[in-house]
């Protein structure tokens, strides 16, 4: 399980962050004393620290500089501050990326999974496959063995997450979220069309009722 | 040449002013003269000698005038460029070399006093108006801790309350969002680096930043060749796009879709934001970058602050963008076809930037 370490005086958000990180299935290691933060972080071994700027008593800029001589793990700032020179100096303190307050929980998750990606040099899984069902992410194609069709992006993401998630209820409003996440902007309209053509994709290869509609939750892969 | 005749029309006055000023000197001589002539006339003086002595008397009294009369008028003339050549007018009293005369000193000592309490005033109302805008940044700041926390703390709530609570806690953070642009757009050291940015960085941020909004009002967002780099600030660019996003998630008609495109410009970049929303009425257009302007439309919805484009406005100048506005109402003339309103942001070259800003 991969430790991040949550440097923020704020206890509503220290809290509640943990506890979003724990659901996530990330280790948090909220910290509550800033005078020894680079000591905790030696000790600990933190994946990633995720750091404020405004703290009690030192600002977070100083604590980047005193993290950076003690440990390699990534830095990211998550800060109220949100000038472009706030953010210049973050970076080149050696902060990996810098949040702004308030963010939506989905772009925070985001952006940790990638900065997490970077330092590991973990790629992700580039073929994925539920019940015969392979999915190429890189090619952009699904195979069965009755054959194999090439998929639009948008197609390609909302099966993905379907996938990822495979027997789990995905309501309409999180795959709207995550294809959000993806850049692709689709309205509810738009998310039908494209379940649609990709259910008729899917029944080409010979996948009848794949993807199953519960009435007022959303799609499951059964 | 304005000034020119400015100071022409001050001698003039001058020489009217200068007699009328010494006017009881010379009715007082003009007295004593004519009882001085009665009185030796009437001790036997003989009357060509009287004539003699009051013409010379005339003599002398014109030279020394007129003497005075020029000192006063190359005097008049060095203050009045002296004061032509400042750019604080304000400073006059301590520009000054020296005095003439006591009489003078005196003057421009109570004059400099004048204009010290001023300077005093006039710097004390900049600091104030300074620390209010740092006080304005710092509470923003301080606001944003609670409002991430309730964005945390909401996500444990059911579906429904969720939505509406996200809703609620998106316009906070857009109206706080105005409230430090503003600050920041008054403040006369602007804090923003221009420098070569993604436009499709600063698109997505700002799509991000208004997802709630747009999610919620069920928009398609649709971008188009952003492949590009521009020179500007992201932060406030991103602020700008995002106001224009909101104002096309608010102003929307059935099947909102907004098209975010960009084409180059000879040096420059056009960003073109496209929504198919209700529009502005043709009479309306020219004043909705006014500070307050709410219009026909935010009257019949509410919540418009008139500040959103106001702000954007502001912002632009100061990052040399040039904002266009074109819209069409649909009121059902041409099967509602090319409603909608654009918004052009054209990007400036590199070259045409200030140095400051580079």
């Amino acid at each position: 399980m991969q430790k991040i370490m949550i440097v923020e005086d704020d206890p509503a958000i220290r809290e509640e962050l943990a506890l979003l990180l724990k659901n996530e299935g990330y280790c948090p290691l909220p910290v509550t004393n800033f005078t020894d933060v680079s000591e905790q972080a030696v000790r600990n071994r933190p994946d990633l620290i995720l750091l404020d700027i405004g703290l009690p008593g030192r600002d977070g800029f100083s604590i980047c500089m005193g993290l950076r001589k003690a440990v390699s793990a990534p830095i990211i700032f998550v800060t109220s501050r949100d000038s472009s020179l706030d953010e210049v100096q973050a970076l080149s303190l050696g902060g990996d990326d810098y949040i702004t307050k308030p963010y939506s929980i989905p772009v925070l998750m985001a952006r940790i999974k990638a900065v997490l990606r970077r330092g590991s040099k973990a790629t992700e899984p580039d073929v994925m496959e539920v019940r015969g069902l392979r999915l190429n992410l890189t090619k952009g194609t699904i195979s069965t063995e009755a054959g194999t069709t090439a998929l639009t992006r948008n197609e390609l993401q909302i099966l993905a997450c379907l996938m990822e998630h495979a027997g789990e209820i995905i309501s309409r409003a999180d795959l709207i979220e995550a294809l959000w996440d993806n850049q692709i902007y689709i309205d509810d309209n738009t998310l039908s069309v494209n379940v649609t053509r990709l259910r008729g994709k899917l029944s080409e290869l010979g996948l009848q009722d794949f993807i199953k509609t519960r009435r007022g939750m959303g799609y499951q892969l059964i | 040449m304005n000034a020119h005749y400015n100071a022409q029309k001050g001698i003039n006055m001058t020489i009217v002013e200068f007699l009328s000023d010494r006017l009881g000197q010379f009715v007082l001589q003009a007295v004593f003269a004519a009882a001085a002539s009665i009185f030796l006339i009437a001790t036997g003086t003989e009357s060509g000698i009287v004539v003699l002595l009051l013409v010379a008397w005339l003599l002398v009294l014109l030279c020394t005038q007129t003497v005075a009369f020029l000192r006063c008028r190359s005097r008049l003339h060095e203050l009045e460029s002296i004061m032509d050549s400042l750019d604080q007018k304000y400073l006059f009293a301590e520009c000054i070399p020296e005095a003439r005369s006591i009489y003078e000193r005196r003057l421009l000592d109570l004059s400099r006093r004048a204009g010290k309490a001023m300077i005093g005033a006039v710097s004390d109302a900049r600091a104030a108006g300074q620390e209010y805008r740092e006080y304005v940044e710092s509470w923003v700041h301080e606001i944003k801790t609670p409002i991430t926390a309730a964005g945390l703390i909401c996500r444990s709530a059911d579906p429904a309350t969720r939505q509406k609570l996200s809703r609620e806690l998106a316009q906070i953070e857009a109206h706080v969002e105005r409230a430090l642009f503003y600050a920041r757009a008054e403040s006369p050291e602007k804090d923003f680096i221009i420098r070569p940015v993604s436009l499709a960085d600063i698109v997505a941020q700002a799509i991000d930043r208004h997802r709630t909004l747009l999610i919620q009002s069920n928009v398609r967002v649709e971008t188009e060749h952003l492949e590009q780099s521009v020179y500007t600030d992201e932060k406030w660019a991103g602020f700008i796009l995002g106001q224009l996003l909101q104002n096309a998630a608010r102003y929307r008609n059935e099947h909102p879709v907004i098209t975010l495109s960009a084409k180059p410009l000879g040096q420059r970049v056009q960003l073109i934001v496209r929504d198919n929303g209700i529009g502005i009425p043709a009479h309306e257009l020219p004043r909705v970058f006014d500070r307050g302007f709410t219009g026909s439309n935010g009257r019949t919805r509410g919540g418009s602050t008139g500040m959103g484009l106001y702000l954007c406005r502001k912002l632009a100048d100061c990052l040399e963008i040039e904002l266009q506005i074109r819209s069409e109402t649909g009121d059902g003339t041409e099967n509602g076809a090319g409603n909608g309103t654009v918004l052009i942001l054209t990007f400036p070259a590199h070259q045409t930037l200030p140095n400051y800003a580079k």
